[in-house]
């Protein structure tokens, strides 16, 4: 029983679940789940199809080259049953599974790092434009920072007078 | 020699079909257009044609049947005979007379009519007398109709007989009814015979095929035979009788010691003695059956002296053929086919004794001269008086020994399933014998999935120090990241930036959407205009609002707003309440200046315009012009309506009657209404 790559998508086909497509050639193509079957069939080519992994990594957005990949790798030769190499492969496992996913994930923020910049920039930009709409000329000369103006309220003298008991 | 393949005769067709047949074929390949005017020789020639091509086409037809069909004399005496039986040698050969009649019947109108049409002098002579011609042929066809049908039934059942060769090795079975001959037949070959425990379930021969010594024996089983004289034989019968008579082949002659058939063993005996000269010249081998259900010792003695007379009989057999040395177990055998005790040593006895036979046969006669300059077996010249025997060394003498020894030893699976319980109950563990460094680990089971990945891709034997690596390499790697993610926090926006932000985004959406529903409403829908305010949205508190969270003061322009609004009682109200603060006076001034602003809703009065003035605009340039258009335009109308006549803006029905709604009729619906 193994778990096999979609070839459409990349993500994994489990046991009981897509189709397997043997060409005339000997090649078999596994598909996930029929939206990729019928992109196969419809012979779209998923390095131009946004959603799927090949798309990803072709165009930079996820991780393509790092060393945890060479940990997964399909050995044709059965290697004899050993105890303690079975278990500290499955620990191993947990290890790289994690490893991997945080440089993944430190992968797509450096990628996204630039995007935040510029929208810093940006932001600042529209607020020195736009100061106006939200605070007068006037209140802006008195108060040079780019930040809401504080109200003004007046308050009557009747009222300071009514506060007085309350002051004793 | 022909061959033995009745399944290859054309089929004969009915009568009726016969002719239309023939006459369909005349008609579609002989021209079919003639007229009057030809001339006299052409029209001839076209009739003459057609009866004579009619002609030709029943003789070949009626040829080919009487060709196809066996001639009984000319084949293998047991075929002949076997046609005899089935069919009757004399009806057969009457039939076939019959057809050979006709053709010469249909040849002879043919010619007589073809002599006529030579003189024929008119079309229409003519032609009857082809009419005539063909009429003939066909009703001679129609007399032969009933011979068609028998000769069709005669082929069909021929097609079916088994293709049995009368001159290969063949053994023959025979027996009473129900001693189990088609039972051996079906334990010997791969034959399909019925068995049943009726009499009779055999009603013709069947053919089987079995191998013994790299050769190929035909098997024959017939159907039983009853102890009856000759004449009163059924059909059924005389077929086992003609294949006894006519076939070269060892006989088995079945007995049942038991009597489960029906009959006693007297009366087996009986029909072995009557039907003994068919045995002449042939291997003979008693057999007896179901042995299971009585075994050959237990018999009551007067029908073990019958079996032994036959036996004795049987021997004969065999001295005559050659002087062979008495081979006693050869001749009297016992089996059972039930329990298939026997069965195998009877059929090689059989196909032994008749290829001895055979041979002898062979040897005997002339033609062996021919073959046996074809043999010669190779002998090595003896160089000297050594002797020299074959070599097979120590070591390989003592491995067959062991192996020998551990084949007995050794306990098989399958032994052991039986043991414990049987197929469905134990399941042999197919990890016993496996070789492993610590044998407790054999029966462990490893996991082949985990966590999206097959773990099988990540077995290695040095996977440890990889990821000891690993884990250093990725510590290295997040010191780095957090040294980088210290420099970017420096251009952030603080919090009142932010919400400062968020209020200019908030206001450039609104001022957006607004804009848009001016742009798309503007042609469409009427505006009203500002002066009327529905929606109360122009008021000084909301003026005040919106200038204070600008960050302006905005009580100079409500006094501003308001002063230009209003009359003097506004100010002095609004003088008051920004001067000293006495409580009397206050509570009068609330109360004034409430009045005062519920009266201030009617503003609009003091901008109000005197009724005569007219102001300029709509295409004119100034009040004049204004005046004097709206002059001509009270003049235009002036006149119509003092006579209370209908004007341009009244409306108008230009026809009250029109003649398409008050005439005709409608091609849908009714004309109640009008």
């Amino acid at each position: 029983m193994r778990l096999e790559k979609c070839w459409f998508c990349s993500s994994t086909v489990y046991p009981g679940h897509g189709i397997q497509f043997v060409r005339n050639d000997a090649k078999i193509f596994h598909f996930c789940r029929s939206k990729c079957h019928k992109n196969f069939k419809m012979k779209r080519n998923p390095r131009k199809v946004k959603w799927t992994k090949a798309y990803r990594r072709l165009h930079g957005k996820d991780m393509t080259q790092d060393s945890t990949f060479e940990f997964e790798r399909k050995r044709n030769r059965p290697e004899r049953y050993d105890r303690n190499l079975a278990e500290n492969t499955l620990k191993a496992i947990k290890k790289i599974d994690k490893i991997r996913s945080d440089r993944a994930s430190g992968h797509i923020k450096n990628r996204l790092k630039t995007g935040k910049v510029q929208r810093q920039k940006e932001a600042r930009k529209q607020l020195e434009l736009g100061i106006h709409l939200v605070k007068a000329p006037l209140a802006l000369a008195q108060d040079s920072s780019l930040c809401l103006p504080k109200i003004k309220v007046n308050v009557s003298q009747t009222q300071t007078e009514e506060n007085q008991p309350m002051e004793e | 020699m022909v061959q033995y393949n009745f399944k290859k005769i054309t089929v004969v067709p009915n009568g009726k079909d016969f002719i239309d047949i023939i006459l369909s074929r005349t008609q579609r390949q002989t021209p079919t257009v003639v007229h009057k005017g030809y001339a006299i020789s052409r029209l001839r020639q076209f009739y003459m044609r057609k009866v004579k091509y009619t002609q030709q086409n029943f003789h070949e037809k009626l040829s080919t049947i009487i060709d196809e069909f066996p001639r009984l004399d000319d084949i293998h005496p047991f075929y002949g005979d076997l046609l005899h039986v089935l069919y009757n040698k004399d009806h057969y050969k009457l039939a076939l007379g019959q057809i050979n009649t006709a053709r010469n019947l249909i040849s002879k109108v043919a010619k007589d009519y073809v002599k006529l049409l030579k003189y024929g002098d008119s079309l229409y002579r003519c032609k009857s007398l082809k009419v005539a011609a063909l009429g003939r042929m066909c009703t001679v066809i129609k007399r032969i109709g009933p011979t068609l049908a028998y000769l069709e039934q005669i082929r069909q059942h021929m097609a079916r007989l088994p293709s049995i060769d009368p001159n290969t090795r063949t053994m023959l079975i025979c027996g009473y009814p129900n001693v189990g001959k088609s039972s051996f037949m079906n334990k010997i070959t791969r034959a399909d015979v019925d068995v049943q425990p009726y009499a009779f379930t055999t009603k013709s021969l069947f053919v089987g095929h079995t191998d013994y010594k790299y050769l190929r024996y035909q098997v024959i089983d017939t159907p039983g035979i009853l102890d009856r004289p000759f004449e009163d034989r059924n059909i059924i019968e005389m077929c086992s009788i003609t294949a006894l008579a006519h076939l070269r082949a060892a006989v088995l002659f079945f007995l049942d010691i038991s009597g489960s058939c029906g009959y006693s063993i007297a009366q087996q005996a009986a029909l072995f003695h009557s039907i003994k000269s068919l045995f002449m010249n042939k291997p003979l081998i008693i057999v007896c059956n179901k042995t299971d259900l009585q075994p050959l010792d237990g018999i009551f003695e007067e029908d073990r002296k019958l079996v032994m007379e036959m036996k004795a009989e049987a021997m004969k057999t065999v001295i005559g053929q050659g002087g062979e040395p008495t081979n006693e177990e050869g001749v009297l055998l016992t089996m059972s086919t039930l329990t298939e005790d026997g069965v195998i040593a009877v059929k090689n006895a059989a196909c032994e004794r008749l290829l001895n036979q055979r041979v002898e046969l062979k040897m005997k006669s002339k033609k062996i001269n021919d073959c046996l300059n074809r043999f010669h077996v190779a002998l090595p010249k003896p160089r000297d008086q050594k002797e020299r025997p074959a070599c097979i060394p120590q070591a390989v003498l003592e491995a067959k020994a062991k192996q020998a020894a551990e084949k007995e030893k050794r306990k098989t699976e399958k032994e052991l399933e039986d043991e414990y319980g049987g197929a469905g109950v134990y399941s042999a563990s197919l990890r016993k014998n496996y070789i492993l460094a610590n044998d407790e680990w054999k029966e462990d089971t490893m996991p082949e999935i985990l966590d999206g990945h097959n773990v099988y891709d990540f077995i290695d034997p040095d996977i440890l120090l990889r990821l000891e690596e690993l884990e250093r390499e990725e510590g290295l790697r997040q010191a780095e990241e957090e040294g980088d993610d210290f420099e970017m926090d420096g251009q952030e926006l603080s919090l009142e930036e932010q919400e400062a932000l968020a209020e200019i985004r908030k206001k450039k959406s609104l001022l957006i959407q607004q804009h848009r529903m001016k742009k798309s409403t503007a042609e469409s829908r009427p505006v009203v205009p500002r002066k009327f305010d529905t929606d109360r949205k122009f008021t000084t508190g909301r003026m005040g609002r919106q200038l204070s969270s600008l960050g302006l003061d905005p009580s100079l322009a409500i006094n501003r707003a308001r002063s230009k609004s209003r009359g003097r009682k506004r100010e002095r109200s609004v003088d008051k309440r920004e001067g000293d603060g006495g409580d009397a006076m206050d509570i009068d001034d609330n109360q004034a200046s409430k009045k005062l602003r519920l009266r201030s809703t009617s503003r609009s009065r003091s901008q109000s315009r005197p009724p005569g003035e007219v102001i300029p605009g709509e295409g004119l340039k100034d009040s004049a012009q204004k005046i004097k258009a709206i002059k001509l335009a009270k003049k235009s109308v002036l006149k119509r309506n003092k006579n209370a006549r209908r004007g341009e803006a009244d409306r108008v029905i230009p026809t009250l009657k029109p003649k398409h709604l008050f005439s005709g009729k409608r091609s849908i619906g009714k004309t109640q209404r009008r």
